[in-house]
Formats: structure tokens, sequence, C-alpha cells
């Protein structure tokens, strides 16, 4: 190439030199002295041989030769690295090249853009530093004040290595009660808000329920279903003193599953903020996924809205986020956010808008939409692309599910705050399914949100005032016609004397996490009631179902334990009932549980089997006992030919695999016949006996004594 | 006189800048100077019975920003990941860079733990970083401010990497 050319063309401060073999070059074009310094034996010369000056270059050369022998047209690059030369840093980058079998290399100096990059690294590395400094000492102070609030309901024992730190801390920290009263503001949180700790007028915690209440629109939600929540807010005391804060709210609740008080840790991000607005790129856009941020997607929003025309907000949950970060650290959580926007974003059109909002929280504008059904097109094609597995970098498969609630402009909303809002209790809403799914905000949803929340008011009433009944369906073995065991099963008896349905509340029970308390009450009771029962009947069984989520829970082998201790009833007396999708969800974990279990003693029995998976391969591996076939299969077994081969089938395999079968919801004496004819061990069904009371299940037991007498 | 190849690994701002600039220069600046790609210093380091001249790869901080680079490690004789007492994080993200370096090198390691002339901010017991350091050869709790232990670190560095 011409050097005239070369500087015609304005190509940037450079020198490139023609191979001519190992290590020796020709130059072609050197545009400035510094490039001596790399190579001094070149002074003077217009062919030379590279000495041994640059480490870095000296390296690169070893990588650049292989490129060179193989020929092909093309490059690879250096990196960047910083030469020292007689009084300044240069900043360096070769390239090593091959164009029409001639062989080049080029050494850019790039100290214009090493200035333009490292202005802007400097605020992100800076920005990370300080995020990650302000995120960690949150996380600690939260973990270290929810163990010691939940030990100790009021703040009176705070333990003093804590309290100094909560004195002492250079962010704000508030201990509120469950009805959001202070218990404690700590001196930095007065210094923050500029108020006077002696101050009767106003508080930290007055100003910040206030921002939060007009800049959150996920805050009464947050509230109402004891939510942790965490974002920044903007404080601005007139006339001229203004704070960005980071905020994380969090609630500490009690063994019951009720929020007994709620934390506020908060830090002054103005600094950081300020940083961010030198550059645009970071103020605007989340700087792990490169999407648009929170702000952006609400300038967004309002934009939008101000066109008139037609649209989804879109408001996505990732589920169970904080246990992908807990299993497989942050940097692989970070990594999957990634790569769930890089799946998400070819599903857009140019004119749609993808931002994180949160922390596994993701908002999308679904612009010029009119259609629901476009809507729901729309979010099966994102389940389908977030639902193909993630692998971090050991190459674990990480499988995750998305909620979706999606408010439509101007259907549902005119205004920006009321369509997150609403969008945000549609994806509050889907949580309620395990699979990803998407919902549409409605005025019934809202109703039905506002019902499920007094349920679950009456619900947590209803444990602390013990409305709970524990009924016995008994169980009957079909070779004798004895009772052999019974199902204990919950009823709840409002004040009015009013049974509510299992049915209706369990779901509930177990989405908000109340199943473990309800769980340990029904664990509790049917003990005391089979340590009664083994005095009418020494060789009779209860059996307990357990939830997925009393399966999580990591306290209840030992308290299973306790009750069997406390109860003082033999172990081989207690029978659990689990459905096929738990043992699924968390194979290795159900595993090691239930081989505790059998080393106990309890016998274990797989409930409404035959719905699920029913797959051999699980039954194997674990240590169970009873296969107990689903009502829906004996329901129709007088008329429906396929359900009598499948109770066949079911009878077949369990007894292949050496277990018991239990067959449940008989009611007519056909279904008894055919179940006695082909050998089905044991029953339970209205045909027997509906689900009693426990004192008539004790007379039952006295009939039957009776009766064989 | 042997030359040594020593690599300078961790998560930004935690100091490799200022570790290798105190010790070759023996200054250290409060301003927080963020590195792109890699600088390269030597310093002859005198053992008694032998020279060694240490060839210092301080490399740019691995992040979001900026990933792993196992070609920095070709040739290395020993490799340090630096940490910083003030950041729990720094810790956290170090033992993945030490694993991932792990993966490309089995050449002798030191943990560095950093600005110890700050009050020590990260919540990491003795316990922990007990456990952590017996993944290295040693570990050295220096401060590039003060210079406390980083002319014990790299002479330390250039009789492992003779090993």
């Amino acid at each position: 190439m011409q050097q005239s050319l070369i500087q015609a063309l304005g190509i940037i401060n450079c020198t490139i030199l023609k191979r001519l073999k190992d290590k020796n070059f020709e130059i072609v074009h050197c545009s400035d002295d510094w490039f001596y310094s790399l190579a001094p034996e070149a002074v003077g010369k217009k062919q030379f041989e590279f000495g041994d000056s640059s480490v870095y270059l000296t390296d690169f050369f070893l990588d650049a030769e292989d490129f060179w022998q193989i020929g092909n047209d093309g490059q690879i690059q250096s990196g960047v690295w910083t030469e020292q030369s007689q009084d300044k840093l240069l900043r360096l980058e070769a390239i090593a090249a091959v164009s029409k079998g001639e062989c080049y290399l080029v050494i850019n100096n790039l100290e214009v853009e090493y200035a333009k990059q490292q202005k802007t690294l400097q605020v992100a590395r800076e920005l990370l530093i300080s995020n990650d400094k302000i995120l960690a000492q949150h996380e600690y102070i939260h973990e270290r004040l929810d163990e010691v609030l939940k030990q100790n309901l009021d703040l009176i024992s705070l333990q003093e290595p804590l309290k100094k730190i909560v004195e002492s801390a250079n962010f704000g920290i508030l201990i509120c009660d469950a009805q959001l009263q202070p218990e404690s503001q700590n001196p930095n949180a007065y210094s923050l808000f500029e108020i006077n700790p002696k101050s009767t007028e106003s508080s930290p915690v007055g100003v910040v329920l206030d921002l939060m209440q007009k800049q959150v629109a996920e805050f009464e939600r947050v509230l109402q279903t004891g939510s942790r929540w965490h974002g920044e807010l903007f404080w601005h005391k007139p006339p001229f003193t203004s704070k960005w804060l980071q905020l994380a709210l969090y609630p500490v609740k009690d063994e019951n599953g009720n929020t007994q008080h709620w934390v506020f840790i908060f830090s002054d991000i103005s600094k950081i903020k300020y940083l961010l607005q030198r550059n645009e790129k970071l103020s605007l856009y989340d700087n792990v996924t490169d999407l648009p941020n929170r702000q952006f997607f609400w300038q967004e929003l309002e934009n939008s809205i101000e066109t008139d025309a037609p649209f989804f907000v879109l408001y996505i949950d990732v589920k169970h986020f904080k246990r992908i970060n807990e299993l497989y650290g942050h940097l692989a959580g970070d990594h999957l956010l990634v790569n769930l926007a890089e799946r998400l974003l070819p599903l857009l059109n140019k004119e749609d808008i993808c931002a994180r909002i949160g922390g596994n929280e993701f908002g999308i504008l679904l612009r010029n939409q009119k259609s629901q059904q476009h809507c729901i097109d729309f979010a099966r094609r994102m389940i389908e692309a977030v639902e193909k597995p993630f692998y971090n970098d050991l190459k674990q498969k990480i499988q995750i599910g998305i909620n979706i609630g999606a408010a439509h402009y101007p259907a549902d909303a005119s205004d920006s705050e009321e369509l997150m809002k609403f969008a945000d209790l549609a994806m509050f809403a889907a949580k309620t399914s395990s699979k990803s799914t998407l919902k549409f905000y409605s005025k019934e949803l809202k109703d039905a949100s506002q019902k499920r929340l007094e349920l679950e008011a009456s619900l947590r009433y209803a444990i602390e005032k013990e409305q709970f009944e524990l009924f016995l369906q008994p169980m009957l073995d079909l070779n004798t016609g004895e009772i052999v065991k019974a199902e204990a099963l919950i009823r709840w008896r409002l004040d009015n004397d009013v049974l509510v349905s299992p049915d209706e509340f369990i779901p509930l029970a177990e989405q908000t996490g109340l199943i473990v308390p309800i769980g340990k009450w029904v664990l509790s009771k049917a003990g005391k009631m089979l340590k009664l029962l083994l005095q009418h009947k020494s060789n009779l069984k209860i059996s307990v179902n357990l939830s997925p989520r009393q399966i999580a829970d990591r306290h209840l082998f030992e308290f299973i334990q306790s009750v069997i201790e406390h109860c003082g009833i033999p172990a081989k007396n207690l029978e659990l009932e689990l459905t096929e999708g738990v043992l699924i969800d968390n194979f290795e974990k159900v595993q090691m549980l239930l081989q505790e279990f059998r080393k106990l003693g309890i016998t274990i029995s797989i409930d409404d089997f035959g719905t699920g998976y029913s797959s051999l391969a699980y039954l194997q591996k674990l240590p169970i006992d009873h296969l107990k076939i689903d009502r829906s299969f004996v329901h129709e077994l007088d008329v429906n030919e396929s359900n009598k081969a499948i109770v066949l089938a079911v009878i077949a395999m369990a007894h292949s695999l050496k277990l018991g079968v239990i067959a449940e919801g008989v009611e007519t004496s056909e279904q008894h016949q055919f179940l006695v004819s082909n050998h089905c061990d044991t029953a339970q069904g209205f045909l027997f006996s509906k689900p009693v009371p426990f004192d008539d299940f004790c007379q039952q037991l006295i009939k039957e004594t009776k009766a064989k007498n | 006189m042997i030359q040594k190849k020593i690599c300078l690994l961790g998560a930004s701002g935690v100091g490799k800048t200022s570790l290798v600039k105190q010790y070759v220069e023996g200054i250290f600046s409060e301003k927080y100077l963020t590195t792109i790609g890699v600088k390269i210093d030597k310093k002859q380091v005198d053992l008694g019975v032998e020279q060694v001249q240490l060839m210092l790869w301080d490399i740019e901080g691995i992040d979001r920003y900026c990933g792993f680079q196992p070609k920095y490690l070709r040739g290395a004789s020993a490799y340090i990941i630096v940490t910083d007492q003030t950041r729990s994080q720094s810790l956290v993200e170090g033992m993945e860079i030490h694993r991932m370096a792990r993966e490309v090198s089995d050449v002798p390691s030191l943990l560095v733990i950093n600005k110890c002339d700050l009050e020590v901010a990260w919540h990491w017991t003795e316990g922990e970083l007990n456990g952590y350091s017996k993944e290295f050869v040693g570990c050295f709790t220096t401060s590039a401010k003060t210079g406390e232990q980083v002319d014990d670190l790299f002479k330390c560095l250039a009789q492992i990497s003779l090993k």
C-alpha cells in the first residue's frame, strides 16, 4: 500500500510491516517514532529483524507465526497492551494479517481510543464496585437482622455486635412492625433525610413510605403478599436537596409465615447516579444484560401513552431466581439473565421494548397491539424460548420458568402507574401456576386477588385460633374387610360453623407457604390421635399427606422425628403420602429424605398414582411401600374399559415391585368386587366410610371389634 | 539471568496495578485508574543463590466487561489471585478466576488479600478464609498503599516460580 494513500485515507496511527521470514520484516508504513521503542533495531533500516524489546509482542509472535504459516487470508489480534517508551506509555494492539498470500504485522497505536474506552470503563467499573459494596452490605445486614428478629420478636434483645452495626452503619436501617409502625430507625437514616432525631413532625419511616407509595407501582402488592422488593427511589427536599436511594425491603416472617417485621435498608447512591449521568448508555441501560433499565422503560411507557396507540405492557418474573443464585452463585445468575435477554430480543418487533426492570424482572412493551391473541402468541414464543435449558460455566443444566402478567392500554388503564400496577398484579396471579403462564389483567383478577388476600388473612387467623379439625377416613384390607389404616384429612371450621373444603384452601396454603405450619399441625394432631387409636387397635396406621412445600422444608425430618418421640408412637404406624409430582421435581433430595424415613420405620405411599409420570424408573429407585390408584380410574371402573386396564396394570406392576396397592374413591359394590377379584390390597371410599371426626372413627373401630367377637 | 513470567489476576479494582507499582516503583496513588489489556513490568529479585528477573503481567480485572483470557497464562511460572478485603464479592470472583485458571494451568499460585491498610469490610470468617487459602501454595495479606508484605509476596513468587 502506498504511504501517501495510507495518509490520504487518514488511517490511524499505525505501523505496517511486511513479513519476509521468521521475525524479519520490511517497513511498509511507519507513522511515528514510537514504533522504534518497540524495535530499536529498525532505526534507519527498511528491513530488519525483530529483537525481544517488547515481551508482549514476543509472546504474540508465537500465535502470529502459527497463523502466518497456515497462510489463509484473515487476521488475528493480540489484544491491547501497554508499553513503556522513554517518556510515555504506549497503548498498542498488534494484528497479524494474511492478504493474497502476503503476511503482514500491523501495530496500532490506540492512544485516543484507549483514553475513550478507559473513560467509559472507569465509570462502569467504579459503578460496579460501589454497587457491589452496597449490595453486599445490604444482604449481610439483612441476613443478620432476619436471623435475630426471627428469634427475638422484640428489639430489646438485639445482640450487642449487631446493634453496633445498625447504629454505626453508613446506610439507613429501619425496622417496623407488621403494621409499618417504626420500631427502630438508625442514626444514618435520620441524617440521610436531614431529619432531627428529636423531631416529631417527620421520621425516616414516614419519608420512605411516602416515597414508595408514590414511586413504586408494586408497593401495595409487595405489602399485601409479604414479598421482598429492591430498587431505586428519588428523594427531593425543596428547594435544593435531592438524593437517589437504593432501597431493599424485606419482610421478616415467623415460623407460621406471618410477617412480624419489615426491614428497610437503604443507601445514598447519588454519587453513582452522578457517575451514570456522565454516560448516557450507563444511565439508561442495565449493565448486566445491556437491556434498557427501569428508568428507560418508564420513559418509553409514558411516550407510548402519549402516542395513544394501543399496546400491551408485559411484566415478566423469572421463577425461583433466588434459588438459582443460591445454588449456582450470583455470576451464574447474571450469566443466565444475559442469556435470557438474548433469547427474548429476537422475538420482538423493532418498535417493541424489552427492559430489565428489577432483579429478576423484565418489562416488555408490545406496541401497536390490540388483540389478546397476538399477546398470547408472543407469550407462547417467549415461554418456548425461555424453557430451553441454560448451561452455566460448569456445563450444569439450569431450567427456568417465567410468570407473565399483561395489561392493555387503553383497555385496562390509561396511565403508566396503573398499567404497571395491573401488569404486576397479573404477573403475581400467574405465579400460582407451577408452569410458565401468561395472565391478563382483568377486573375479575383484581377481585380474585382481593378475595385471595382475604382468604389468606383468614387462613392465618385459622392457624392462630386453631380452627382446623382432623378427620379420618378408614382404609380397609380387601382380604379381611378390616380397617387397617386411616387417612388423616384436614377440615377448616369457620366461626359460623361452616366447613371449608381443603380443595379451597390447601392450594393457597401451599402457594403462600402457610402449608408448612398447617402441615406441622396435621402431623402433631395425627400423632396424638394415633397414640389413642393404638389402644383400640395396635396395628393400625395413620397416613398423612405431604405437599411439595413441606418436602422442601429442611426441618421436616427433624419435626416428624420429634412428633414420634413426643407422642410416643411407633414409627412403623405412621405412613406418609406423596404425589408423583413431588418425586419428579426434586428426585435426589426426595430420595435421601425417603431413605431417612425408611430407616426410622415410616412407610411411604404414592398418592394419585397414574395421573403423573408413573415411571418405573423412579419407583424402583425409591424406598416406597404402596401405590394409591387415583380415584379418577376407580370412579369409572364399571363402564370404562381403559380404566379397568390401567387399574389392572398398576396392580400387576406394583405387585411385581413388591409394593402394596390402595384404591381410592371406591363408591360402589361393583368397584369393590372388581378390586377384590383382581387382588388389590387395600381400599378407601364412601362405600366404606366418608372421612369422619375422631370420635366417629373410634366408634367404627369399636363396632368392628364387637362384630369380630 | 532466569526470567519468570508471573500473572496478576483478580476482579477489577482490587489493586493489582497498585501492587506492581508499589513493588517496582515504590509509588502508590489513591486514584483508581482501571487497566485495559495488559501491562508488563520487570523487576529483578535477589534470592541469594540466584537472581531472577520477574516479568509481571498485570492483567485487566476480570468482570462483566472483560472475560478471562487463558492465553495470558501461557508460559507463566506462577500466578496470584488478588482480592480486596473491603469487598466480599472480590473473593468469590477471585475463586472463580482461580478455578478457570486451574483448567488451563497447573503452575503454583498465591492468594493475596489486599488493602489491609483499610478496615476489614468483608464478612468472610477466619475459617472460610483458611478454607479458600488451602487451594493455594500460600496466602499474603498486603497493602499496596503502605507496602506491607508486598516485597515478601513477590520474593515468595520468585521462589515458587523456580520450583
